[in-house]
């Protein structure tokens, strides 16, 4: 578990993250995932990008394509496909496994005694304040992360019809593969309009 | 027991499974609980305000709560589990394929064209969330609002930390919301 084995090629451009402390950032992302989960996203790019630089924006935006397209908890999928690539499946099982642990923790505490959750006057007044904050959290994430996916005109024109078609209620799996074949078509013309200058 | 727990593991790998996130998963959770009789259809609506509240999913929040109503913690363990296991099958194979040929050219491509598409969904979740957090049948919610724009400044500009800044916002909830009723 301490150094892990790195072969030269993986070793060259990302530094990686050890087990133990994967397990103690996850678990501390874990306590503050409200919003649907979105803030993790701007977690991982406060302490990974930003703070740490294990990864880059577009890296972190990748993972949350992928991880949003495929069925499942879109937290756990996100935690697995970087734990993945920091150490292998024992990253991603920890990562999945700290991210999980205290919502588990807090949700079973609250269930034996829901109704006093529910309806205590303090608590509904503090998470009114926490949410609040949701949509200013997914917003900081979501500027850097603009930044780096907008760097062409073609750019801009697929994530303002992404965002409507996604408010006209398209699925995220369908605009994802949408997405994928534009990314397909876009570039094979670019390189054919390079070819032909 | 043990049949319990198979139940509630195989209710919850269906529904992970078959959602993506978000609250496109209630209505099948609804008819899942309600058919095994984990759940009455008015603890699922409580569920999903209580998940809304709290950190985690909703997903992996109604697996918790119907675990642990019916069969205490291995039951949570048990619907934990399940909803995880697409993550821990499927996630996994493409966590192992992407990373193969993340640096293939058409990989490149594909994600040259994903990257804008997520960010315009990351805008629609923001949108969807501006409407129901600041607004209420029509009416802008000026003190959300407020506390909103601070947070915003808050992040962006003293680079507070989310953790901190989640903490300050209970304690904005409770002053403004709580002790002045607003």
């Amino acid at each position: 578990m301490e150094t892990p084995k790195e072969s030269a090629k993986e070793s060259a451009a990302q530094p990686r993250e050890r087990l133990g402390a994967l397990l103690l950032q996850f678990l501390k992302f874990g306590c503050f995932t409200f919003g649907g989960g979105w803030s993790i996203v701007s977690q991982m790019q406060r302490v990974y990008v930003e703070e740490r630089k294990t990864i880059s924006n577009e890296d972190l935006l990748d993972l949350t394509s992928v991880g949003r397209s495929l069925p499942g908890t879109m937290i756990a999928n996100i935690a697995f496909l970087f734990g993945y690539r920091q150490a292998g499946v024992p990253g991603g099982l920890v990562c999945v496994t700290g991210m999980v642990l205290p919502p588990l923790a807090l949700l079973s505490v609250i269930t034996l005694f829901y109704t006093a959750f529910r309806d205590s006057y303090w608590v509904a007044a503090a998470m009114n304040g926490i949410r609040a904050a949701v949509v200013p959290i997914i917003l900081c994430a979501a500027l850097p992360l603009t930044k780096s996916a907008l760097v062409r005109r073609s750019a801009f024109v697929l994530a303002a019809l992404a965002l409507g078609a996604y408010l006209l209620g398209v699925g995220c799996v369908w605009l994802v593969i949408a997405g994928a074949v534009c990314g397909l078509l876009l570039c094979a013309a670019r390189r054919e309009r390079g070819r032909k200058a | 027991m043990i049949r319990l727990l198979f139940t509630l593991l195989w209710s919850f790998t269906k529904i992970g499974f078959t959602s993506f996130g978000g609250l496109s998963m209630i209505p099948l959770i609804s008819s899942e609980m309600v058919a095994h009789g984990f759940m009455t259809a008015a603890e699922v609506s409580d569920i999903v305000a209580i998940a809304e509240m709290t950190p985690g999913p909703l997903g992996l929040n109604c697996a918790t709560f119907a675990g642990m109503r019916t069969a205490g913690l291995p039951g949570a363990l048990a619907a934990n589990l399940g909803i995880l296991l697409p993550t821990l099958t499927l996630t996994a194979a493409a966590a192992i394929f992407y990373e193969r040929f993340k640096d293939s050219r058409v990989m490149q491509d594909v994600m040259a064209g994903v990257r804008p598409v997520c960010v315009g969904m990351i805008f629609g979740v923001a949108l969807e969330l501006c409407a129901s957090n600041y607004l209420a049948e029509g009416r802008v919610l000026l003190p959300y609002v407020i506390l909103g724009a601070a947070d915003l400044f808050l992040l962006l500009k003293v680079k507070l930390s989310i953790p901190k800044l989640i903490g300050l916002n209970a304690l904005a909830g409770m002053l403004l919301f709580g002790v002045l009723g607003m």
